[in-house]
């Protein structure tokens, strides 16, 4: 730390070996940690949930991703998982996209509150969203108020139903779906859209044959994003999401804690791992791609 | 529809209906139910179907915090969140220099390897390392949740710097070499007050995302360790007076308005995109 790397045309004294060690050293500590804390996890989850271990020694078997595909509870739980994800990333884009449009292209003085307002619920823990969303929409909540108050009936509550999640999820998410969105559009150069406009295409046009094509990738890398932490989402699916079907994080938190089934849970991790590596994998690359682009 | 009219704003001239619009809409949606919370914690009576409560007061407050459960998970946060962002910043600072600023065989392979903790479902691998923590018995104790948040914030403290110390003025750090100022001199004063607004931001966000951490705190600390998040899980579910749920949201939500008011130029101009690879 205390040391500025040794520029070639002033530090010639060090050996350049030496400064690579150097280097190694600096970062050898959170390296190993990547290694031993997720690498390694994820293979001795893959590893032991497929090698059993017997009192007559470890013996392949496929039991535990048998069970999981044959029972009824663990395959409504994954379905719900994957219902409420799908959701999510239609409803993410759908709010996510207009926003950071318009955020790109506004000079108003409404632009800066907007942005404001969209980023905000990044300094929102999940938790404290939880408890909002209960008073808010829950039942006797201020929505339910508000309708009362004006003389029309309640509307079905969603909390503790599968939309409970979403609506939470999607309140969450948001901050990251713009901010990754607005940075995608920012390599959109205003020039391009206004000779579009100058020759006279209109918003729709210059939308679908100028803009998308140019963010195509950012949209899926926010996409990937969102789906990764959307998929695994324990505490709002846990809070205001119905107690069964559960959404996959629930599910792993109580057979690993409540049933002490260390061995179903990892199950469930690793389904959830397969489940997400084309998002997974696609999200590494594309930042691959753009650092090699960046640092070239 | 939305985004036709989100390009009429390049139209100079006009009334910004659409803006307009945008700010209302996200008012109600983002302000309204925090609002609601606020309102809870300084109710006292609030029956259905009054809009506004029939009796405001402090009561709850004095109720909430004279609780001993709430001072223990409150003391065990702010302990966590100090460990881990104390060993977060020791071992990823220096790393993050030596990614803006060395040369070293597998440089960009180990960079990236810190999208790992990006790439798979979060509680997925949580599972995966309480299974490896499980043999190790760590598993209720304070340094095995110790050891699962430091996990969590590796990326955002690795890559945020990176950006950093890459954006200081390499020219600058050359001419102090070369009338003569020493490594450390022109580190202290050329790159650090350049690269240290970020990391100080990077710092504080991870010091309030741990605080916040309730997956990773919860599966590996239960049941000895008791952070507020989880503390606050538990007042929801046992449904205990609505106002002690209320009372902690606003005390819990401190920390969190504080990173806004200093990290919110890191996060709106993009470098808090950077970290997570926008």
């Amino acid at each position: 730390m205390a040391q500025t790397a040794p520029h070639a045309a002033h530090g010639g004294s060090q050996p350049a070996q030496g400064r690579g060690l150097f280097g190694l050293l600096l970062v050898a500590i959170p390296v190993l940690l990547v290694g031993w804390l997720i690498i390694y996890p994820i293979l001795a989850a893959i590893v032991s949930t497929l090698w059993i271990e017997t009192p007559q020694g470890t013996s392949f078997s496929t039991g535990s991703y048998r069970f999981f595909f044959s029972d009824g509870y663990s395959l409504a739980n994954l379905s719900l998982t994957l219902w409420t994800t799908a959701v999510c990333a239609v409803l993410l884009l759908v709010f996510g996209l207009p926003i950071a449009l318009y955020l790109r292209f506004s000079t108003s003085r409404f632009a800066a509150y907007v942005q404001g307002l969209a980023i905000f619920p990044m300094f929102v823990p999940s938790i404290i969203l939880s408890y909002a969303l209960i008073r808010t929409i829950g039942p006797n909540g201020t929505v339910d108020l508000l309708l009362n108050a004006v003389g029309l009936p309640k509307l079905p509550s969603p909390y503790l139903t599968p939309w409970g999640p979403v609506i939470g999820l999607v309140w969450d998410n948001l901050p990251l779906t713009v901010l990754m969105l607005t940075a995608g559009l920012g390599g959109i150069s205003t020039s391009a859209v206004e000779a579009a406009r100058d020759v006279g295409a209109g918003p729709i046009r210059v939308f679908v044959h100028i803009i998308l094509p140019r963010m195509g990738n950012s949209i899926l890398v926010t996409v990937s994003f969102a789906v990764l932490g959307i998929f695994s989402a324990f505490t709002l699916p846990y809070v205001l999401g119905p107690a069964s079907p559960e959404m996959m994080g629930p599910f792993m938190l109580r057979t690993f804690n409540d049933l002490y089934d260390p061995l179903n849970a990892k199950t469930q991790a690793v389904v959830s791992f397969g489940i997400c590596l084309v998002f997974g994998l696609f999200y590494v690359w594309s930042i691959a791609r753009n650092q090699e682009r960046r640092s070239r | 529809m939305t985004s036709r009219s989100a390009l009429s704003a390049l139209r100079p001239g006009r009334f910004d209906w659409t803006g307009l619009f945008f700010a209302l809409f996200l008012t109600i949606v983002i302000a309204v139910p925090l609002l609601v919370v606020v309102t809870w914690a300084f109710t006292e009576v609030w029956r259905y179907p009054s809009v506004i409560p029939q009796q405001f007061g402090l009561r709850f407050w004095h109720q909430t915090l004279s609780r001993a459960d709430v001072w223990e998970a409150l003391w065990i946060s702010i302990r966590l969140s100090a460990t881990v962002t104390l060993l977060s910043a020791v071992i990823c600072l220096p790393a993050a220099y030596a990614f803006a600023r060395m040369k070293f065989p597998g440089r960009d392979i180990f960079f990236l390897s810190f999208l790992a903790s990006h790439a798979f479902p979060k509680f997925g691998l949580l599972v995966a390392i309480a299974a490896i923590f499980l043999k190790l018995n760590l598993i209720a104790t304070f340094w095995g949740v110790v050891l699962i948040q430091l996990v969590g914030t590796l990326m955002l403290m690795i890559w945020i710097p990176v950006a950093a110390f890459q954006a200081v003025d390499r020219r600058m750090e050359e001419a102090a070499r070369d009338v003569g100022a020493s490594p450390l001199r022109v580190f202290w004063s050329i790159t650090l007050p350049q690269a240290g607004p970020t990391i100080f931001a990077a710092v504080l966000l991870t010091f309030v995302s741990t605080f916040y951490e309730t997956e990773g705190a919860w599966l590996i600390g239960a049941p000895q360790i008791r952070t507020m998040p989880v503390l606050m899980i538990s007042y929801i579910n046992n449904q205990i007076v609505v106002q002690y749920g209320a009372v902690l949201s606003v005390i819990l939500w401190v920390p969190s308005f504080i990173a806004l008011m200093f990290a919110r130029r890191v996060v709106s101009n993009g470098g808090f995109a950077k970290g997570f690879g926008a």
